[in-house]
């Protein structure tokens, strides 16, 4: 059996884990959903995730020191960014400091989930690809 | 040279003429503003279908272009017909209003259909989309209603460019006396550039332009143009054309046939278009090839294609050409 993938998802708008996660179930990811940023860097310092998915603008902390964090506590994680609406500038920034790669805001899922599927490959856990094209339309 | 380099160097040999130019490159500002707008109500309508991932900064930055683009709109109309102004800023005013409660009022208020979805973020877009363009709201609350009333307001106002647009004979004689007739087709022809700064001291033929659309849309006419010519020397030229190499406005003379096109035609797919309006009277179904959005209004008939490839625009003109002018 594939081992499950360990995705921590983290945006301040309740619309984008409602929407996501399903999602990302359905092409064998474990995710975990949260809002606040200080909670999601809490539980990042107890459990090693294979991809954290984080938004890059939020109150209290924004999405670049979370991927500092997160490189500094677990190298081997890859981190994907989400852009809000032109915020292209803040995402060059992020590609600068080692994000896996990015996604803008408005997206579809499956924009997403390609995404996790190369960095899925890139850790050595291939995803079916065909299983997340078969899917029908969220 | 920016178009304001260029409009500083026109002169005042000809002020009318110059005029008229000036308010054909007004004209095709004020179709960019309403293309903007027509790409932001497709954008939204795209991402309500349930398939996207968005959030309210993208509703509300929605909300502010259309309010930018309207207001462009808007400004453009006043500076094309003056005396609009006053009641267009009062209609543009309530939509600004409109708009602010949307963003600051509760989703759901504007009595939308339902949404695809429950998060409210989608019911934000849902009445964003109504306030566009609403199927059961009254057409005087939604900016595509606000739209055709601005577009009315220039088009009757404006046929020709703002030049006494009711006297059709001063505007002939203005042609006529302007040595702009072209001396192998019945219509007038008016370089946009370089007639708003000197008329032309010789009568010139069609092959004296270098303008992509204007050639399109001659290209099916050229071996009837013996036909066209002595007919239009008979009964007076019924056209008048206004051309830069990518550009292409053409305008009926005639009273009884109201009939306007703009066009450009740059090769880059995603600026090019063809936009029409014409009165009730004329059959737009045997004039325009399969494709074009049309509109039938109580002030007239809106037509237009957007996003148009260089083959598709070329086959549309010539199809257009053949048909308006043999």
């Amino acid at each position: 059996m594939t081992k499950l993938l360990e995705v921590l998802l983290l945006d301040d708008e309740p619309i984008v884990g409602r929407r996501l996660k399903p999602a990302l179930d359905k092409i064998g990811c474990r995710v975990e959903v949260f809002e606040n940023p200080k909670e999601a860097v809490a539980r990042i310092d107890k459990k090693e995730f294979d991809i954290v998915v984080t938004d890059i603008r939020m109150e209290e902390m924004d999405g670049i020191q979370v991927l500092e964090h997160v490189q500094k506590k677990w190298p081997r994680t890859k981190v994907i960014i989400i852009t809000g609406y032109a915020k292209m500038d803040l995402a060059r920034e992020a590609m600068g400091k080692g994000v896996f790669d990015f996604i803008a805001k408005p997206f579809r899922p499956d924009d997403l989930r390609r995404i996790i599927a190369n960095a899925a490959e890139a850790l050595g856990s291939p995803i079916d690809f065909s299983s997340i094209n078969n899917e029908p339309a969220e | 040279m920016t178009i304001l380099e260029k409009l500083k160097k026109i002169s005042h040999k000809e002020p009318r003429i110059r005029h008229f130019c000036i308010q054909t490159i007004r004209f095709k500002k004020f179709l960019e503003n309403a293309r903007a707008l027509l790409d932001l109500f497709d954008d939204g309508h795209e991402k309500v279908l349930g398939e996207y991932i968005f959030d309210r900064h993208y509703v509300v930055s929605l909300i502010d272009g259309v309010v930018e683009r309207l207001g462009m709109m808007v400004y453009d109309a006043c500076v094309l017909v003056p005396k609009s102004g006053e009641g267009l800023y009062v209609t543009y005013d309530k939509h600004k209003l409109t708009a602010g409660n949307l963003i600051g009022g509760t989703p759901g208020s504007l009595a939308s259909a339902p949404s695809a979805s429950d998060d409210p973020e989608y019911q934000l877009l849902s009445d964003v989309l109504q306030w566009f363009n609403g199927k059961h709201a009254p057409d005087d609350t939604t900016v595509m209603g606000f739209m055709k009333q601005i577009f009315f307001s220039v088009i009757q106002f404006d046929a020709i460019g703002g030049i006494e647009s009711m006297d059709v004979m001063k505007t002939r004689a203005l042609f006529e006396n302007s040595g702009v007739a072209a001396t192998d087709m019945g219509i007038y022809l008016v370089d946009l550039w370089k007639d708003a700064q000197a008329l032309p001291e010789e009568r010139r033929s069609i092959n004296d332009f270098n303008s992509i659309p204007l050639k399109h849309l001659l290209m099916d006419v050229s071996g009837k143009e013996a036909k066209t010519g002595s007919e239009n020397i008979q009964n007076g030229v019924a056209w008048v054309a206004a051309v830069s190499e990518y550009q292409l406005s053409l305008n009926s003379l005639k009273p009884d046939f109201q009939f306007r096109l703009e066009t450009l035609a740059s090769g880059y797919e995603h600026s090019d278009f063809i936009f029409i309006f014409a009165d009730k009277s004329a059959i737009l179904d045997k004039i325009l090839p399969a494709g074009f959005h049309i509109e039938s209004t109580d002030y007239g008939q809106f037509a237009w294609y957007l996003d148009m490839s260089a083959k598709n625009i070329e086959d549309s003109l010539m199809i257009i050409g053949r048909n308006l002018l043999s």
